[in-house]
């Protein structure tokens, strides 16, 4: 029965080089206000991650979905990333109240860190889709959406009852103070105009800038991200216990991973 | 067309043998049908024709299938979708898109037909299936019947040469399922269609079968001639039952074989003493009901009594307005002008346990009715509500069906054990009525006896009452004293259910045709006329 808590899809060794590469220049695009020397580099930084995180991703798609992921997951991923889609705009997004996220973390408890990563950026994608939410920021939400599921899905199995509850809800806070640091990384350096004492100095040290930052996304965190994780963690330990069963029943009932064989005559 | 050589099959989870070294071959144009109790591997055998199993489902699959030459152990299921067209049990489940028209060009579209061919195919199907004048209703609209038959047209229309199809007419209606049958049957002969079908309802498919395949629990099959099959089979339709109650040295399958070898049974059995019941009180009592859903009346002033200690059922076409006669009775539906009471209480007036000890209703999905994770859960659940003893539902349950485990998903169980549930958790609170939607959906003869004990049983109680809606005249035939005739959301017809079933030949069960013109309407009507007891079941 040792399928049964499996994860449904793994990231072959392929996939997992190419999603470290992705990370790193992602990551890089996150960062790049603390270490460019000048104003002019600023500006040629945030051309080039504007263009090469989205870039990097949807590559990083393309080979993930290329190995390893059967007509029966592709199907459930499409279904997940479909509701995700539809759950997000109904919180109006206002201070970060998006009830998506619970969902997000559920499914990737029960399906896995790797099918948690893919949903989580083809979620987000297909609610740019529906609530017009395009622009540079969106290949970096896609990549903290994915980093999200990545994380939810990655904490042992054994857990089981309420210690599980207490689990996502401890993961539903971390998910979402990391992602509403990340895209304050990412807010940040236009967010403010240029003359504040919170704006992003270019060229400044990075101590000088990490300072400004710091105060800035506490700031922030207290407007987006606590409401966030308030949200999240009482829908999850209001939903998670059917939710939970039902994602759990589909996945045995479609068979993931089963072994199917051929032989000439029984054993 | 289709051949399995020694084909053997596990399912993961399990240690039984679903099938066990089957060999047959079906040739083309043959139209064969599966029978078998249910959770035998009907639905199992026919998902192995097109390589669902053992590829969607894992499994082990020993030995081989081939179809048109092609072993599914080396293609995928989709590789074979030109070849096989498989309509499921629920055709609403299998829907993609939202009207009639786009749903034909779903599966051509993804076969990447040439435009032409698919608007010439379309045309085609439409006039085959009689669809024309759907072609651009939204599919939620489509009553039971034209959902089955444009399930069956998006599979034909890939001019598949093998027709797959799971309990086809288990939703229609009698002069529904005729239609379907008959224009499957003609497919064959005019184009020599290859057809597997697995049907619970019997008389309504053996006319059509060429051969069938008889599945037993333990994993054996066997395939062979209607005739020999049903000789010794415990599954076997009412006009089989007949034949061997009377002892005819020949089974006959149709009406008109057995009309010619009973005729002297029909001229020496006596008349059966029509049983007079004592007047008894009124249970339900519905005056001048209405409802319409905009502009279309689905009940028109309809007038009806339902006395205490009767079975009554409500019968009549796919969308004649009996769900909504029996929602209205329940109170899950307010009528538009008139009045229903029962035991004088209005029924939307009832709340909480007191309603749950007047009525119990149990709708056509009786998943509907389990909310809980588990069987176990359900039946506490309905002990809490109705301050019984803890285990009492779950022993009610058990004594409905032994077999069901307590830590069971409710959606897991099969059809018949789902009703078994919701009637053990409806009966658990001992209601005074009891209202059935469309109860026999998908349940095999054997589970079908035993809701017709359980009903008899609890209308024999006193001062109870049991409506039911069903299309199945073979149940209303066993178990109702009177039959109320539904059309177009009018009362048509009202009366002993003797005198309503022999009024009209499509609604007659078969014994009754076989009989005609003595009245009588089942097996055991007959060896009661001819002072005999039976062992027919």
């Amino acid at each position: 029965m040792k399928y049964l808590t499996n994860d449904i899809y793994r990231f072959s060794g392929r996939s997992r080089i190419a999603l470290a590469i992705v990370s790193a220049t992602v990551f890089a695009g996150f960062t790049w206000p603390f270490y460019v020397q000048s104003q002019s580099s600023a500006h040629f930084a945030q051309y080039f991650f504007w263009a090469a995180v989205p870039a990097s991703i949807f590559l990083l798609i393309a080979q993930l979905s290329d190995s390893g992921l059967d007509a029966k997951s592709v199907a459930l991923l499409g279904t997940l990333a479909a509701l995700l889609a539809a759950l997000r705009p109904l919180g109006a997004g206002a201070v970060g109240l998006e009830p998506m996220w619970f969902l997000l973390i559920l499914a990737a408890r029960v399906f896995g860190s790797a099918f948690g990563f893919l949903l989580g950026v083809l979620g987000m994608l297909a609610s740019a889709l529906l609530t017009g939410g395009f622009g540079p920021w969106l290949a970096y939400q896609l990549f903290a959406a994915g980093l999200v599921g990545l994380f939810a899905g990655s904490f042992p199995k054994r857990f089981k009852g309420r210690a599980e509850i207490l689990l996502l809800v401890l993961i539903a806070i971390l998910a979402s103070l990391i992602f509403g640091l990340l895209m304050d990384l990412q807010f940040w350096p236009w967010a403010l105009g240029g003359d504040t004492q919170l704006s992003y100095l270019p060229g400044a040290p990075i101590l000088e800038n990490l300072n400004r930052f710091i105060t800035f996304h506490f700031l922030s965190s207290m407007a987006w991200d606590i409401p966030r994780a308030v949200l999240t963690s009482t829908l999850i330990v209001i939903t998670a216990p059917a939710v939970l069963s039902a994602l759990r029943r589909t996945k045995t009932k479609a068979a993931f991973l089963t072994p199917v064989e051929f032989s000439a005559r029984l054993k | 067309m289709i051949k399995f050589s020694n084909v053997s099959l596990v399912y993961p989870t399990s240690t039984q043998t679903i099938l066990e070294g089957l060999t047959f071959s079906i040739v083309e144009g043959e139209m064969v049908l599966v029978i078998g109790s249910t959770g035998t591997g009907k639905s199992s055998l026919l998902r192995l024709i097109n390589g669902l199993v053992p590829h969607h489902t894992g499994g082990i699959l020993a030995g081989d299938v081939t179809v048109d030459g092609i072993s599914t152990q080396l293609v995928r299921p989709g590789e074979l979708a030109h070849l096989i067209g498989i309509v499921g049990q629920n055709p609403s489940s299998g829907f993609v898109t939202d009207t009639v028209e786009e749903e034909l060009v779903f599966s051509m579209e993804s076969l990447n037909v040439a435009p032409d061919v698919m608007r010439k195919r379309v045309e085609e199907i439409l006039d085959l299936l009689a669809l024309a004048p759907l072609r651009n209703r939204a599919i939620s609209t489509l009553s039971g019947g034209e959902q089955q038959r444009l399930a069956i047209g998006s599979a034909l229309v890939m001019h598949p040469k093998i027709l797959v199809l799971d309990e086809p007419t288990s939703a229609l209606d009698p002069i529904a399922a005729e239609e379907v049958l008959s224009i499957i049957h003609r497919l064959v002969h005019d184009l020599s269609l290859t057809v597997v079908i697995a049907e619970h309802r019997l008389e309504r498919v053996i006319g059509f079968a060429d051969r069938i395949i008889h599945i037993a629990g333990d994993g054996q099959a066997q395939i062979d001639l209607p005739e020999n099959i049903l000789k010794n089979s415990v599954i076997a339709p009412p006009i089989v039952h007949l034949s061997r109650a009377l002892k005819l040295d020949q089974l006959g399958l149709s009406v008109r074989d057995v009309r010619r070898m009973t005729e002297d049974v029909r001229r020496n059995g006596k008349e059966n003493p029509q049983v007079l019941k004592d007047p008894t009180p009124t249970a339900i009592l519905i005056k001048g009901a209405s409802i319409s859903y905009g502009s279309h009346l689905a009940l028109k002033n309809v007038d009806a009594l339902v006395m205490e200690g009767e079975i009554v059922a409500l019968m009549g076409r796919n969308g004649a307005g009996k769900s909504s006669l029996l929602q209205s009775i329940v109170g899950v539906k307010e009528l538009d002008r008139g009045e229903i009471s029962i035991f004088a209480h209005p029924p939307m007036s009832l709340k909480g346990a007191v309603r749950r000890a007047t009525v119990g209703y149990i709708p056509q999905e009786p998943s509907d009715l389990l909310y809980a994770q588990s069987v176990a859960q359900e039946c506490a659940q309905a002990d809490k509500d109705n301050g019984i003893a803890s285990g009492s539902t779950y022993a009610l349950l058990q004594g409905l069906v032994p077999s069901v485990s307590p830590a069971t998903h409710p959606r897991d169980l099969s059809e018949g054990q789902r009703l078994a549930l919701a009637l053990a958790v409806v009966l658990s609170a001992q209601p005074r009525a009891l209202i059935l939607d469309e109860p026999t959906r998908g349940l095999d003869y054997q589970s079908k006896s035993l809701l017709i004990e359980i009903l008899k049983g609890f209308a024999a109680q006193p001062g109870r009452a049991v409506v039911i809606a069903t299309h199945d005249v073979e149940l209303v035939a066993e178990l109702a004293d009177r039959v109320i005739f539904l059309s177009e959301g009018e009362i048509v017809a009202d009366g002993p259910t003797i005198d309503i079933l022999l009024a009209s030949p499509a609604f007659a069960p078969q014994v009754a045709k076989v009989m005609a013109p003595r009245r009588w309407l089942t097996v055991n009507d007959v060896m009661r006329a001819l002072d005999q007891e039976t062992d027919s079941r």
